[in-house]
């Protein structure tokens, strides 16, 4: 079935009339309430996958014992049903249930039950995202809490972030959980322009329409307008479906000036230079030609069909001098606006870093080499910029030698995958972290990596064509992105009063509070 | 290489400390900063390197600034020309004043003659300069020649007996140097002492500070030099700089300022250091001038082919170069490819060229031309200057200040024009001489291949104080102006000015302001003056520039004539400055425009006068005429989508990012405009009355705009939508670079280029090529290029993915739209673009289309498979 064009065209202009408003935004147009609760949101396939899978043999009586006795509702035995459904594996705890009292496999009266890992999850995942990470996210967007039974924290790379573990002291100092600080400030240039503060020390990359579908990025929208953080366009335009969050939304200026106009940076509380990635520094943008629907093209102003090349570096900008330029235009065209600007980690990124400080910047934004969905070719994900956790802690320690540490806002980004990678760019001296692909995976992302090809995406994320982009709606992409969201900020605040700190703030820095794994210091 | 060279470059490692060949990596990392140069037939005072360096303030951040001066006057250093012309003006610079016995004993006593010995003067605080924050050095300045003895014994020492005396001498100046830097500076952590020059006839101060300070500081208002350069530097690493870092780098008789960054610094230091050259300073700028020094002075190569080792010619270039050359240019470039510099560059160099009785100045821009540059010849019969510039107004900065204070000089130059990098046309580097007997010095400009550039000298100055009646006019010109005909106006002065005395102009110009006193004639008078200014006409016997120093004058005076907001006075104009600029009032239901006097506003920030014309605009103004601008920037920004019926007309010199943005507005720039001009323009007009700079309309979506000159490198790159451009010169580069504009005759864009200039008379000429440079539409999926070429000279290898195709009906219908309007904005008629040596002919033997088509490498998987 092939959608016509003017069924992709209305879900890209269809204009939400926000019911519940908060006032008008920077440009005017009127501002929707995005509600803050958690709701459960069921994963949108059928069969949500599991670690565990519960196999039912026909020597089921459908008794319901297993449902009666099961916590977790992995059986469910609806009233009036004759039948048992089947077993919802993906909320079964494993193994490690076997030494409670409701272990169905046990209980069940005709040995009915039988308790087998997942072969699928095998299949699933790499050593950075692991299985267990990808389900783990997947539970939390659809229960706004982490799971049990499943490494959530961390990744089984044997680098980076991998390597790093809290020191949670014995007895910190008393903090009451309702009380803690989970906001940093954006603004520190007392340069007369607005503050702005987010609610949660992260917000959410960019990702252009074209490279992700309208659903995707109007959800992410509407998880940072509820949680009170930001969402970035990335470079492919501001499609009007997001005026109604533009007080959450980041336009994005990068090297290929896709949809940049006035109007469009004018509407934002904070605008972003992109000038590198660091999944792919020094090779610009490419947006493949099948990826490049009408829709796309008409959003960039482009010829359909052709690959769409955002150059390397900017043209206009070869100096430090020419970037302070740059920057000063965008301020002129938004007097009230921040300016964020991305850059990759090159080896002398500190001294970047620095130059974009004394350039006018608001924040300076370092995207470090782990990040990078499937469209950053592999070669240069794994050998171009500097892992983010050295990058951190050099320009941080650069930035206090400086004196400037508390006069710009430090976010990092580049392979930030949970709660924990986040509190850990904190404790190694960030403000705040930007994030990806966890988003992606909260929507059901499995890491193929095929994000570019063809029509793209499978799951209907990374694609723009009207039929697989119909695999999700709005609503349930939002929910699911406020539940990760939940899940993480309530993963905060426990390390927060298990280390003893009132606030995400105080963590800045404290990289005394980490410990690295080797040879001395193995996992508890 | 001969004997000698090998002997000099090897014995080198008697004057580094024993220890291994240590690798370097750079100190600090810099970007952009400004550079500016000139070269003058009279030597004129410090004062005028000033201007040009407040002017490029905003290019720096006040961490390192520097000049260097040459062609000095003997008597001001209290030296005759004999000695002046002999010896070595060795200037080192004491960080710690203590320091200065101890380089005296070690470094000075034992191996120089000394004529003089002087402490350069200063101002007693250096806190008196406002944000000098970091005391500069004290200066110490020998003349001096190397003791016969001395030099004697250095050519037995090192094998290098039979060298010339002075290429010995010259040798034994740049060690010790070397050696007392080692000793005083390299080495320490506390740095004490360096050496800021050494060379012959030509000085160098620099400080953490801006450039201008050093004017400041060390008093040189009226130490009048032939030849100044001056560096803003931006230095982005650490709290601590020192004045070593700074530009300008010396050679031995030379200085280099550069603007721009390598990203092969280990590369071309590793080169010299397989030829025994090691660094102290850690910059790009010092391996720069090492470079020269050692192709020039060591290698003894001709300035061409150190040029071509630093800026290789390439590509299409390359190929049009004669056989002969194409043999020695491989050779170079085989043998010093590692040398040359990578990235981003552009070197402003000065040097004494004693033994052939020259000053030179040379600027050399890369291959890719990534660096703004400008040069600059005025030649007023009386002096002539040469100037090369980062921008253009700080070259318009710099003359406006000589001409203010000596007549002689004219306030407007005679040309302005960009170098081509690594070209076969210029190559990319210009090179001005000051040669010839003190009072009769002569100014020569040339190439990198030698071949001079002119500017028409003949002519009556009529830039004159004293107005001189007009022997046939009558009252005509007010009633003209009365009944609001300024093609009157305009077509007189064409028609009379070749008869008219040379104070004449004045006169008419002056009758032009009296009849302007009435409001209802104000208009017509603006309107007049524009379009004299705007015109390339015949000037008969009046100079040029000097005709368009008056009209500007004029231009000035009527705007300054109108009333500010609060004064008394009627009429559609209200006027603001930098002193009444917190009085913008709403427009009063008569007025209509604001004129902004924008001098003394700065180019950026909350106060620059961009800020105040959004302000007025929120207030309810639509028309603007911005004047006397100095380079401020981001004129018609920030408006907003909403600015149909907008309208800017600027005067002076218009800086970076005007228009970037524009969405509805009209933009009218009358003169030469910058860089960064129309970034993501969406909708609008936008005529330029001149050229304009780099990365022109870069990401632009729309907008309809019109260029009478040429385009920098890099215009339209990544332009989509439906920009309509037409460009009556050409473009240096990469014109129109991945274009994704659509279908011309569907609605997307387009850009015409025309290839044509004016001869001194007004007249239209053909380019010697329409498109030089290599790349053209590179990469494109969208849109076309008309370009003008009757004589087919654009092949097929210039074009990446676009083809050529004949020119349709429609395609003609549709690009005559916009070249009647080009016609009306310039009055360059569609008959004579369509008419070659003198025939008509039709549109499709004139115009060629260059348009997309579908590339493997960017069409969309499916299609590659079917």
């Amino acid at each position: 079935m092939t959608l016509p064009a003017s069924a992709s065209e209305a879900i890209l202009t269809q204009d939400l009339e926000p019911t519940d408003s908060e006032g008008l935004g920077l440009s005017g147009h009127l501002q929707e309430t995005v509600e803050r609760t958690v709701r459960p949101v069921p994963d949108r396939y059928r069969n949500a996958m599991g670690k565990y899978q519960l196999r039912r043999s026909t020597d089921c009586q459908n008794c319901g014992n297993c449902a009666a006795i099961c916590p977790e509702g992995v059986h469910v035995k609806p009233e009036g049903y004759a039948y048992v459904l089947r077993p919802k594996d993906h909320l079964c705890i494993g193994p490690s249930c076997a030494e409670t009292s409701h272990y169905c496999v046990d209980e069940c009266p005709k040995q009915a039950l039988q308790l087998l890992r997942n072969p699928s999850v095998d299949c699933m995942g790499d050593p950075r995202w692991t299985a267990d990470l990808i389900l783990s996210t997947w539970h939390m967007a659809e229960t706004g809490h982490a799971p049990r039974n499943l490494e959530h924290r961390h990744g089984a790379s044997g680098g980076g972030f991998d390597r790093l573990r809290f020191d949670f002291p014995e007895s910190p100092s008393p903090i009451d959980p309702d009380a803690v600080d989970t906001s940093i400030e954006l603004n520190r240039r007392s340069d007369g322009r607005p503050s702005v503060r987010i609610d949660l020390p992260v917000y959410g990359g960019g990702m252009s329409f074209g490279s992700v579908s309208i659903h995707t990025i109007v959800g992410k929208a509407r998880a940072a307008a509820a949680w009170n953080i930001f969402s970035c366009t990335g470079e492919g335009g501001f499609p009007d479906r997001l005026k109604p969050y533009d007080d959450h939304m980041i336009t994005q200026v990068a090297t290929g000036l896709f949809g940049v106009r006035e109007d469009t940076i004018q509407r934002v509380r904070i605008v972003e230079f992109k000038y590198a990635q660091g999944a792919k520094p020094g090779l610009g943008g490419h947006l493949l030609g099948d990826k490049n629907t009408p829709a796309v093209a008409r959003m960039r102003e482009a010829v359909a069909g052709n690959a769409l090349f955002s150059p390397f570096p900017f043209h206009s900008v070869y100096s430090v001098e020419d970037h302070k330029k740059h920057l000063d235009w965008i301020k002129q065209i938004n007097p009230r606006t921040l300016v964020s600007v991305k850059v990759s980690t090159p080896t002398d990124v500190d001294m970047v870093a620095v130059g974009s400080y004394y350039a006018g910047a608001h924040i300076i934004h370092l995207d470090g080499s782990y990040g990078g969905t499937g469209a950053a070719p592999d070669i240069a994900k794994k050998n171009i910029a500097m892992p983010i956790e050295y990058a951190i802690a050099k320009v941080h320690k650069f930035l206090v030698a400086e004196g400037i540490r508390d006069s710009v806002t430090l976010i990092v980004s580049g392979g930030a995958r949970t709660a924990h990678d986040v509190m850990k760019a904190i404790a190694l001296g960030a403000d705040g972290v930007v994030i990806g692909t966890a988003e992606m995976v909260a929507l059901g992302c499995v890491r193929c990596a095929c994000c570019e090809s063809g029509r793209g995406c499978p799951r209907g994320i990374a694609s723009t064509d009207p039929e697989l982009m119909r695999l999700m709606t709005l609503d349930w992409a939002t929910q699911r992105l406020i539940n990760l969201l939940s899940a993480w900020r309530e993963q905060m605040v426990d390390m927060l009063v298990r280390l003893g700190l009132p606030s995400v703030q105080a963590l800045r820095g404290r990289s005394d509070l980490l410990y690295y794994l080797d040879d001395e210091r193995a996992e508890p | 290489m001969s004997h000698h060279v090998e002997r000099l470059l090897s014995t080198r490692s008697n004057v580094y400390r024993d220890g291994p060949n240590a690798e370097t990596s750079k100190a600090a990392e810099e970007g952009g900063c400004g550079v500016t140069g000139f070269a003058c037939t009279v030597p004129v005072g410090g004062k005028f390197i000033y201007e040009p360096s407040v002017q490029m303030q905003n290019r720096g951040n006040g961490k390192g600034g520097g000049i260097a001066a040459s062609g000095l006057v003997p008597e001001q250093l209290g030296i005759d020309q004999a000695t002046l012309d002999s010896h070595y003006l060795l200037q080192i610079a004491l960080l710690d004043p203590n320091a200065h016995k101890e380089v005296e004993r070690d470094h000075v006593l034992p191996y120089f003659d000394i004529a003089t010995s002087t402490r350069q003067p200063h101002i007693a605080d250096h806190r008196d300069i406002a944000g000098l924050d970091v005391r500069p050095p004290d200066i110490q300045r020998y003349a001096v020649r190397v003791k016969p003895d001395v030099l004697a014994k250095f050519a037995s020492e090192n094998g290098l007996s039979g060298m010339s005396e002075r290429a010995l001498e010259d040798e034994f100046v740049w060690r010790n140097s070397f050696k007392l830097n080692d000793a005083f500076y390299a080495s320490l952590g506390e740095k004490r002492a360096f050496v800021l020059s050494h060379a012959r006839d030509l000085l160098v101060f620099k400080m953490v500070g801006y450039a201008e300070q050093n004017v400041q500081y060390y008093q040189l208002e009226d130490f009048k030099a032939h030849v100044w350069i001056a560096h803003q530097r931006y230095p982005t690493k650490g709290r601590v700089w020192h004045p070593g870092g700074a530009h300008p780098f010396v050679g031995v008789n030379e200085a280099l300022v550069h603007n721009g960054d390598f990203a092969n610094y280990h590369s071309v230091s590793e080169y010299l250091r397989q030829r025994n050259i090691r660094q102290q300073f850690l910059t790009d700028t010092e391996v720069s001038v090492q470079l020269f020094d050692l192709w020039d002075r060591v290698y003894g190569y001709p300035l061409e082919y150190i040029i071509e080792a630093l800026a290789p010619t390439t590509e299409l270039d390359f190929d049009q170069l004669p056989p002969e050359k194409q043999r020695i240019y491989r050779q170079i470039q085989a043998t010093h490819i590692h040398a040359s510099p990578d990235g981003p560059w552009f070197f402003i160099i000065a040097r004494s060229q004693k033994e052939q009785g020259r000053l030179q100045l040379l600027g050399i821009t890369d291959t890719a031309m990534l660096r703004p540059q400008v040069f600059a010849l005025s030649d007023s019969g009386e002096v002539q200057i040469g100037l090369i510039c980062s921008e253009k107004q700080a070259i318009d900065a710099t003359l406006r200040s000589l001409s203010r204070e000596d007549p002689r000089f004219c306030a407007t130059a005679d040309k302005y024009w960009n170098a081509r990098g690594g070209s076969s046309s210029d190559g990319g580097a210009f090179i001005f001489t000051v040669a010839g007997e003190n009072g009769s010095k002569r100014l020569t400009c040339a190439d990198k291949f030698g071949r001079p550039v002119k500017v028409e000298v003949a002519g009556v100055r009529c830039d004159v104080a004293h107005p001189e009646s007009i022997p046939e006019l009558t009252t005509d010109v007010e009633e003209w102006l009365r009944s609001g005909n300024s093609n009157a106006v305009f077509h007189h002065v064409v028609k009379h000015i070749d008869g008219w005395p040379a104070g004449a102009l004045r006169d008419f110009c002056n009758r032009v302001l009296e009849a302007a006193r009435t409001p209802k004639v104000m208009p017509t008078a603006i309107e007049a003056m524009t379009l004299l200014y705007d015109r390339r006409y015949d000037t008969g016997s009046k100079r040029r520039s000097t005709v368009l120093q008056v009209i500007d004058d004029t231009l000035c005076a009527l705007f300054d004539a109108c009333p500010t907001c609060g004064q008394p006075g009627e009429g559609q104009y209200r006027r603001i400055d930098w002193d009444s600029r917190h009085q913008i009032l709403a427009p009063a239901p008569s007025e209509r425009v604001l004129i902004i006097d924008a001098a003394r506003f700065p180019p950026e920030g909350d106060e620059c006068d961009a800020c105040y014309q959004r302000s007025a605009f929120e207030l309810g103004w639509r028309r603007f005429i911005v004047y006397r601008l100095r380079g401020q920037r981001f004129t018609g920004v920030g408006l907003g989508p909403a600015t149909d019926g907008v309208r800017f007309d600027t005067y002076g010199s218009s800086g970076d990012y005007l228009a970037s943005g524009m969405d509805g507005e009209e933009i009218f720039v009358h003169g030469n405009a910058q860089d960064q001009v129309g970034q993501i323009a969406k909708r609008g007009k936008l005529v330029i009355h001149g050229d304009v700079g780099q990365t022109f309309m870069y990401g632009a979506k729309g907008a309809d705009v019109f260029v009478l000159g040429n385009a920098a490198g890099r215009p339209l790159i990544n332009a989509v939508g439906r920009p309509r451009v037409v460009i009556n010169g050409t473009c240096l580069d990469f014109l129109a670079e991945s274009f994704m504009a659509g279908e011309p005759t569907e609605g997307g864009g387009f850009v015409i280029l025309n290839g044509i200039e004016f001869d001194s008379k007004g007249q239209l000429v053909p380019l010697a090529a329409p498109y030089p440079g290599s790349n053209l539409f590179s990469l494109a999926s969208g849109g076309a290029i008309y370009i003008r070429d009757p004589h087919r000279r654009v092949v097929e290898q210039q074009l990446n993915g676009g083809v050529f195709s004949a020119i349709t009906d429609r395609d003609w219908r549709l690009i005559r739209t916009y070249l009647e309007e080009n016609e009306r904005h310039f009055g360059i008629k569609i008959d004579d673009l369509l008419t070659s040596e003198g025939r008509r002919l039709a549109p499709e033997q004139v115009y060629r289309k260059v348009h997309a088509v579908k590339l493997a490498v960017l069409a969309a998987a499916t299609e590659k498979k079917s």
